[in-house]
């Protein structure tokens, strides 16, 4: 059996982060090969095959293609800017939740809380959608 | 045919979520696949995972090939270790 790459994950999640912000600056291959590998989970072997070229050609595309959205995020920092935005927001609503008392304040907090989501393009309802009813 | 276990995102734009299907290894990309047998969530703190551990072992006893992502799933589950006893036993 084939010995388990123990950041496989980790790296699925980074690079499929990095891809929302910074996708379109990437080729037209690069984009391909990435949702292939990062969106569908396909091994270097198909997505070999559906294209006709080597495995490590694919590797290599691959490899280039991370790389490219690494130096991105190192000079522009949209991922890390976002997460720090997206646990500030989280803060914040548990502090307004906490603290302000009066209903009718809290409720304009809470909106204005939402309306700062959604300008992030982080709204709840949009990250969750059809798996509500799998959840135990 | 190969039947391969594979993650398959779906979730909004900057919050990444994925489902855990079973699918035809020459299946092509159009969303089609035989079962979806869990979810990974990333983005929660801490990121949540569902499987239905009993399809899961179903189709790795029939051969089906886990990609290195869905391993790390199944092998965090404890999947993958009572599929190893499974084998052992027989």
């Amino acid at each position: 059996m084939k010995e388990i790459a123990p950041d496989a994950l980790a790296r699925t999640t980074r690079i499929n982060l990095l891809f929302d912000f910074y996708e379109s600056l990437l080729t037209e291959k690069q984009r391909t090969i990435l949702t292939f590998y990062y969106h569908d989970d396909f091994s270097l072997g198909e997505i070999a095959s559906e294209f006709g070229i080597s495995r490590q050609a694919v590797y290599d595309n691959i490899r280039r293609a991370e790389a490219a959205l690494e130096s991105y995020e190192e000079k522009l920092s949209l991922l890390a800017k976002h997460e720090r935005l997206v646990r500030f927001t989280e803060q914040l609503e548990q502090e307004i939740q906490a603290i302000v008392t009066n209903d009718w304040d809290k409720r304009s907090l809470i909106e204005a809380v939402g309306r700062f989501r959604s300008a992030e393009g982080t709204a709840r309802e949009g990250g969750e959608g059809s798996w509500q009813h799998l959840k135990a | 045919m190969a039947v391969r276990i594979r993650l398959k995102r779906m979730g909004a734009h900057k919050a990444p979520f994925y489902r855990v299907v079973v699918s035809d290894s020459r299946s092509p990309r159009d969303g089609r696949f035989i079962e979806e047998i869990g979810t990974y969530n990333p983005v929660a703190q801490p990121a949540q995972v569902t499987i239905d551990e009993e399809k899961a072992l179903k189709w790795l006893q029939t051969g089906a090939q886990a990609s290195d992502t869905v391993r790390n799933l199944l092998s965090q589950a404890g999947v993958l270790k009572k599929f190893h006893e499974l084998r052992q036993q027989k």
